[in-house]
This record gives structure tokens, C-alpha cells and sequence, in this order.
């Protein structure tokens, strides 16, 4: 925030702050799990452990970095017509390059991930960047945005991940070795000796009653943050530090 | 307007149109032929380490159940497929199953094949097992199944020991009524699982069938 | 503080909150439960009473923790005995000799993820005791499945220390049974059968040790004397259907003074009943006798106590029979053709889902209206 005071004067934001501000969607604005609400079918059926969520959400962030950066060197010279198709075939090719390649490289956590590499193609968070953000932006930002996109969703996978296993089996980090080889054979956190696990956390219906925590606990921060800043209608007032002349739109409290 | 212009605005039209789908169907037929020479590549590069992970991981299982120094051979390329359907009822199996046959220079080791136990609490339950040449189950693994987590589950050698109970045991020749071959609820030696008798009875029955059928077959298995 | 002032109170549920009639509806609910408990105490032990102690427990401190952090005022609606109904049921759905636990986390996600989610009572989809249930019996099914035994079948009444130190320690003292719990547990009826079928054995054959232990209640003479001997032996009942017997009393009083309305048991045993009898005649072998559907499992309790739940059923007369129905239905089919051996409360869930739906179709025309 305190560089944002530096860059009062200049009325186009510089390359950092539109970074920064594409960061701050990617992680939390319009975290593409938490807010659009994209992509559920994996994030909902592979986190039953951190170290699934974890797995997938690298894989995605992998397809969103190589299909945004891709579609953002391609964007001017597709077509509006035929951007969809090249789009999907974008995607599908990067899907099924990582799907190849961690079949031969993690084949064990491939074979417990089965079906939901493949899918990630199905993935809306993919092609809803490329067609919103990619195909209007430089290489540079599309990669930010691919990159960040991907962190917050992998975040939230990760989240969801250690949630369910922590109350479903009472541990933390098992199986880490299928992802980071054998040194990470003894990663794994047991709690409780004798926890008596809560299956359903681990069925799928907790991923859904867990998710559904997750947005609610999102939405209760927000509420309080945003509420400081709102008058008694709900009407947001001027926000903390100035800005450009053009989004100064400052509602009056005044009756 | 007249009707000339019309007409002629109408073929300029149309050439255009054309022009721009061709212009389109080119641009994304180039688009799609650079994906596949990408995945190509990357299948070129992949395929080779995936058949020998996919070999290992196989290998693996198979030294589960049968430990790696009683056998010199390699049991994925010694192979013979049962297709009659009588014994494939035994093993529960309707497809063709594969046994794959272990040896110490040349002298029987050992057998290991897929058995399908078909009344399980919810649907079949895919077992692996390996069966010495004196009749003796040398292990077992389940593959994959649907039974109730929690309850059935217990099957798996990871959530508990129960699978282990099956090393090392034989049955009376020729007698499919082996007292022995049951849940200790039934009479038998066999561990029940609280809450979930289905499950293990259902294992016991196909793992027991299998091992008739080894009795029955005998040295032509490993000709 | 509450968002339904009364100018704005919707003609549909949810309803203003009327403490005080609820509170009088929900103590003839649990005045109805009581011959069903004392049956329950008689024949499998004082389990249910220590049960039904930790669940009163808990929901006072759930509600009051809930209604503290929803800014409710705590008084009105934790004295109005809405949350009592959904403790008793859940009671009476799980064994009595589970462990502590389990029933202190079923209450407590019953009314936390059941009710106060939502919104508070009123504005629940789901049947907060059924959820509770469904919590519990997908997250611990062993504990769930572990049935005692009636005291006939044992031989051996568990005593209320050793109830005590069942549900506290998971085990019985040492000298009582040998601290075995597999001797103490039992199937139900409903699994014994569902193990039988699958077994390849027909359905006589699969209820076999049910009867035997029907048989033992006029051998012993000892659990109905007098008069309701022979009335025992002319029905012969196993302890299941004793306890389902004694639920029909008590909602038949509650159908008398009308705190229930006749829809929900009247659609929900009438098609039970008939999918019964047909699939019955069909293949008797295969499938059931109506009675044993009728008095065995939850269906009496949940006929008169369970569907009867005013805020997640339909609002129409006619929806209300359509729901009753439904979940009649699925009850069956979920017995029979489900992997698991009751079916009540994904019935329940699955119907309260259709409740909308219902009540779109079936809002009674305006009088004089074609």
C-alpha cells in the first residue's frame, strides 16, 4: 500500500502496481475456487490430503502458466471466430503434456490422482483466463496472471486438503513421498495415536461442507474489513488512500 | 441500387466470406498440427520411462506377494491365459485371466494371478494372489474394491494386517468344505471385522476357490 | 434484531417464531416418546437414558454458543424445545452402548450444520436429526453398527454402572463379560437380513435367529407378564418390533390430540406397506413380509416423529401426503436394493430436498377457481 502514495501523481498505473493488483485478484479478490467458484469437480475430488491438493494444484497451475502464456503470444493473430477451438486445443495439449509427463516421472501419486490430471482440461478457471485475461493481455501479464491464479487456487486446494485429512484421518503430509521422492518418507504428522478419524471429512460430501466453510470464512473477513469502510447504507466511502483522478467516485456521507 | 451493384456487392461479399474461412480453417488447422507435434514429442520423449514405471510398479506388487529371492525369472514375460470358462469361474473372473508364472532356474515357483471376488457388500473386489508350487498361498493384495470406508476397507494392506492372515495357508486336497476356510463367527480361523462380515467372507470364498483351482490344475499351470 | 418483523412475515414457512406454541407441540412430542423409551430401557438396558443425558448436555451448550455467536436472544429459543425433539431422536437412532462421543458430536452437528447454519429453526432444508445421523453413521460406522443385544438374547441385563462404563471407556468392566464387545453387539434385523441375502440365503432362513429370539420372550415368560404374554406370543415380536410397537402407541396419541397431522403416517406406512406387500407377492423368498418392514428398523419412529417435522416438509395438505409417500418409497428401496440395511434417513434427506418442489405443484387452488 505504501508505494500506491508514490504513484498518486502518475494517472497510468506502472508495471508493479498492475502486477500487484493481478496478485491481489489471484490470491483473493477473484480467487478463481473461493469466489468464481470455478474448477470445483477436481478441487472437491482429489483433496482428501494435502499432499493430492497439492500435487493437482501444481499440475494446474503448470497448465494455466504454459496455456496463458502460449495464447498470449497466439492472441493477435487468431481470429475471433476460431480463438475458442485454438483455445481448447491450447489447453489440451498442455493438459495432456503434464498428464504424460507426471505419469512418467510420478507415476504412484499419478496413478492415486487417476482421472482428475486428464481433467483438469475441463477446468473452466483455464479456459476463462485464457478468454478473459490471456488473449487481451501481453506475455508478461498473462504469465503473472497464470501464475497467480494458479497459487490461489492451489492454495485453496492445499487449505481444503489439510482440513479434510486433518479431521478425517488425525494426520498431516501423508504420502508426501510420492511427491517429493523418499527423502519426505517420515514427513507425515500424526496427531493423536488413538484419533478416531471422522470419515465423512475424507467422503465426499466433507469436501463440499469444507468448501463451504472456507467461502463463509472469506465472506465473514471481507464483511468486517469493508465494513469500516461503508456508511450506515452500505454505500462504500472513500477508501483509504487517494487514487486517480478518474476511479475518485467518493460518496458524501452527509444526509 | 440498381440490380448490377447489388449483385456485385453480393460477390465480393461471398469472396470475402470465403476467403475468410479459408484464411480461418488454415490458421486453426496450423494451430492444431503445432499441438500435435507438441504431444508427439512429449509422447516420444515419455513413453519408454511410462512402460518401465508401469512395469515397475507391477514388479513391485509382485514381490508383495512373493518374495523377490525365491524366483531368478522375470513372471511378466512367462505368461499363460486361461480362457476356459469353468476355471475362469473359479477365479470369479468372466475376462480371459492372466497367470503369471515365477521360476527358480527353471524349476516352478510360484504363481500369481488376479481373482475377482464377486459378492462383496458393494459390487466386486479385485484381489491379486501368489500361490507357491506346494499349494501354499504366499500372499494376497487387494486391487481394488468399493466396500463401505470404515468398515469393509480393512481388506486393504494399508489400513490393516487382516490380508496378512492368508500367508502360509493351504487347503485339504480336494475339500472345499475346509472348516478352516471361514470367519472365526463361521467356525474358522479368519478374523471378522466389527461391523462388516460381508467383506471378509467374500474374500475368504474367492481366495479359496482360486487355491482349489491351483490343487486342481497343478503341474499343467507352469507347462 | 430478527429479520421477520411481523409486517414482513412470509405466507410460506419460514414462519414468525411462536415460542409458545411450539414449545407446547414439542412437549406432547416428547410426553409421546415415553412408553417407546421405557420399552427401550426394558429390554436394551439404561444405555439410552445416559444417551439421552449427554445429548441434553450438549445441545445446551450448542445452543447457547450458537445463539450467543448469531446475536440471538438466548431465552426464548433455546426454551422453546425445538432442539429437544432432534436430541431425542437421535437418541433413539443410535446403540445404546455407543460411545460418548459419538452422540455428543451427532447432537452437536445436528443443530450447528442442521439448524443454526441455516439460519435457525425454520429455515432449515434438512432434518437436523437426520443430518446428525447421516454425520454419524458415514463418519463412524463401526460404532454406529454395534448394536447391544436385547437382554433376552444375552441373557444377561447390562446394568446402569456397566452402561456407564460401556459408553465412557468403550468397554465393559472386566468382570461383567469377559469385556468382549463383540458378545455383547448384535445385528438388527434389517442387516441380519441384508447378510442373509447376500449370502444366497431367502429371507426365512436369514431371520432365522430373529425368530428364535421372538421365541425367547414367552419361554422366559419373563419380559411381558400376564395378559400381554399371550398377546406377545400371538404376535410374536422380536425386541426391534417391541420398541417400534410402543413408537405406533405413542404417535397415535399424538395423532389424537392433534399435534401431528394424519398425512405423514397415513402416506408413509400406507405406501410402504403397499411396495411391501407387492414386491412380497411377487417373490416371498426374496423379499420381505409387510410386517417385518412395518415394525422392524426406524419406520415407527420416524413415521410419527421424524416425517412429522413441520419446517422441512411440505406446507400443503396434499404435499404432505406426497412427501410421506416419497419417503415411504425410498425407505424401501433403499432397504432392499441399498448397501445400507436402514434406509429412513437419506429417505428423509432425499424427500426434504423435493420439498420445494412439492409445494410448487401442489398449493391449493383459490377457492372458485378452475
Amino acid at each position: 500500500m505504501s508505494n500506491t502514495n508514490s504513484a498518486e501523481s502518475t494517472p497510468a498505473p506502472t508495471r508493479w502496481q498492475a502486477y500487484k493488483h493481478i496478485m491481489d485478484n489471484g490470491l483473493w479478490k477473484n480467487n478463481q475456487a473461493l469466489v468464481a467458484l470455478l474448477g470445483l469437480c477436481p478441487l472437491l475430488a482429489v483433496t482428501n490430503n494435502v499432499v493430492n491438493g497439492l500435487s493437482l494444484g501444481l499440475a494446474t497451475l503448470a497448465v494455466l502458466l504454459i496455456s496463458n502464456g502460449l495464447i498470449s503470444l497466439i492472441r493477435n493473430h487468431v481470429s475471433s471466430d476460431i480463438r475458442i477451438p485454438v483455445f481448447v486445443a491450447i489447453i489440451a495439449t498442455a493438459v495432456t503434456m503434464i498428464d504424460l509427463l507426471m505419469n512418467a516421472y510420478l507415476h504412484t501419486l499419478h496413478g492415486i490422482l487417476g482421472i482428475f490430471i486428464p481433467l483438469i482440461v475441463t477446468n473452466c478457471a483455464i479456459l476463462g483466463r485464457a478468454e478473459a485475461y490471456a488473449s487481451k493481455n501481453t506475455l508478461d501479464k498473462a504469465l503473472v496472471d497464470g501464475f497467480f491464479m494458479g497459487l490461489g487456487f492451489l492454495f485453496v486446494l492445499v487449505l481444503l486438503g489439510a482440513l479434510r485429512e486433518m479431521i478425517g484421518n488425525g494426520t498431516l503430509f501423508e504420502h508426501a513421498h510420492l511427491l517429493f521422492g523418499d527423502i519426505a518418507q517420515n514427513w507425515t504428522i500424526h496427531f493423536s495415536d488413538n484419533y478416531q478419524g471422522v470419515l465423512l471429512a475424507v467422503l465426499p460430501p466433507g469436501a463440499f461442507i469444507g468448501l463451504g466453510l472456507l467461502i463463509a470464512l472469506k465472506n465473514v473477513y471481507d464483511a468486517k474489513k469493508t465494513r469500516n469502510h461503508n456508511n450506515a447504507l452500505g454505500i462504500p466511502i472513500a477508501i483509504t488512500t487517494p487514487s486517480t483522478p478518474n476511479s475518485n467516485q467518493t460518496v458524501s456521507n452527509s444526509p | 441500387m440498381t440490380k448490377h451493384t447489388a449483385s456485385h456487392s453480393k460477390n465480393t461479399f461471398k469472396s470475402h466470406l470465403l476467403n475468410h474461412m479459408f484464411g480461418s480453417a488454415y490458421k486453426l488447422s496450423l494451430f492444431i498440427f503445432v499441438c500435435i507435434i507438441l504431444l508427439l514429442t512429449t509422447y516420444h520423449f515419455t513413453a519408454p520411462k511410462i512402460a518401465h514405471e508401469q512395469r515397475e510398479a507391477m514388479l513391485k506388487t509382485f514381490h508383495q506377494i512373493l518374495p523377490p529371492p525365491l524366483y531368478n525369472n522375470i513372471p511378466l514375460e512367462d505368461t499363460l491365459i486361461i480362457l476356459d470358462p469353468t476355471q475362469l469361474e473359479q477365479l470369479g473372473s468372466e475376462a480371459p485371466v492372466t497367470v503369471y508364472r515365477a521360476r527358480k532356474d527353471n524349476q516352478p515357483a510360484g504363481l500369481i494371478f488376479q481373482v475377482e471376488a464377486r459378492n462383496g457388500y458393494s459390487g466386486h473386489i479385485s484381489l491379486l494372489m501368489a500361490v507357491l508350487p506346494n499349494g501354499h498361498i504366499s500372499g494376497v493384495r487387494v486391487l481394488t474394491h468399493r466396500e463401505t470406508p470404515g468398515l469393509g476397507d480393512k481388506i486393504e494392506a494399508q489400513k490393516s494386517d487382516w490380508i496378512l492372515s492368508f500367508n502360509g495357508r493351504t487347503i485339504q486336497a480336494n475339500n472345499p468344505n475346509d472348516p478352516r476356510w471361514a470367519v472365526k463367527k463361521d467356525g474358522g480361523e479368519f478374523d471378522q471385522f466389527t461391523g462388516a462380515t460381508i467383506t471378509p467372507r467374500a474374500v475368504i470364498a474367492a481366495v479359496k476357490k482360486a487355491l482349489l483351482f491351483v490343487q486342481q490344475s497343478g503341474e499343467s499351470l507352469y507347462e | 434484531m430478527s429479520p421477520l418483523t411481523p409486517q414482513s412475515s412470509p405466507l410460506s414457512s419460514p414462519f414468525a417464531h411462536n415460542n409458545q406454541s411450539v414449545r407446547q407441540l414439542m412437549f406432547k412430542v416428547q410426553l409421546a416418546v415415553i412408553p417407546a423409551l421405557l420399552v427401550h430401557i426394558y429390554l436394551f438396558g439404561f444405555g439410552i437414558v445416559i444417551q439421552w443425558v449427554l445429548a441434553f448436555a450438549t445441545l445446551l451448550v450448542v445452543e447457547f454458543t450458537m445463539l450467543k455467536l448469531r446475536n440471538r436472544p438466548v431465552r426464548p429459543f433455546i426454551t422453546d424445545m425445538s432442539a429437544m425433539i432432534t436430541a431425542t431422536v437421535l437418541v433413539f437412532c443410535i446403540p445404546a452402548g455407543a460411545p460418548w462421543w459419538i452422540i455428543v458430536s451427532g447432537t452437536a452437528f445436528a443443530l450447528i450444520f442442521g439448524k443454526h447454519i441455516y439460519g435457525g429453526l425454520g429455515y432449515n432444508p434438512f432434518n437436523p436429526a437426520m443430518l446428525g445421523y447421516a454425520f454419524l453413521l458415514l463418519s463412524f460406522p463401526v460404532q454406529m453398527t454395534q448394536w447391544t443385544a436385547p437382554t433376552e438374547i444375552l441373557d444377561y441385563a447390562v446394568s446402569f454402572t456397566n452402561s456407564l462404563h460401556l459408553i465412557f471407556t468403550g468397554n465393559l468392566p472386566q468382570a461383567a463379560l469377559g469385556a468382549n464387545l463383540d458378545m455383547i453387539s448384535a445385528a438388527t434385523p434389517l442387516s441380519q437380513l441384508q447378510i442373509g441375502l447376500t449370502q444366497g440365503q431367502g429371507v426365512t432362513e436369514s431371520l432365522t435367529p430373529i425368530a428364535l429370539e421372538a421365541q425367547t420372550h414367552y419361554q422366559n415368560g419373563s419380559v411381558i407378564n400376564g395378559f400381554f404374554y399371550s398377546t406377545a406370543q400371538f404376535f410374536s415380536l422380536n425386541s426391534w418390533a417391541w420398541v417400534n410397537v410402543a413408537f405406533l402407541i405413542g404417535g397415535l396419541w399424538l395423532l389424537a390430540v392433534r399435534a401431528i397431522r394424519w398425512q405423514y403416517p397415513v402416506g408413509f406406512l400406507s405406501s410402504l406397506s403397499l411396495i411391501s406387500f407387492i414386491f412380497y407377492t411377487i417373490d416371498p423368498n426374496t423379499y420381505p413380509p409387510v410386517d417385518f418392514m412395518l415394525l422392524s428398523g426406524g419406520t415407527m419412529l420416524a413415521a410419527f416423529f421424524i416425517i412429522t417435522d413441520p419446517v422441512t416438509s411440505s406446507t400443503t395438505p396434499k404435499g404432505r401426503f406426497i412427501f410421506a409417500c416419497g419417503i415411504g418409497i425410498l425407505v424401501y428401496v433403499i432397504r432392499t436394493w441399498g448397501i445400507f440395511p436402514d434406509g429412513i434417513t437419506f429417505a428423509v434427506l432425499l424427500m426434504n430436498i423435493a420439498v420445494p418442489l412439492i409445494d410448487q405443484y401442489t398449493q391449493p387452488r383459490v377457492y372458485g377457481h378452475k
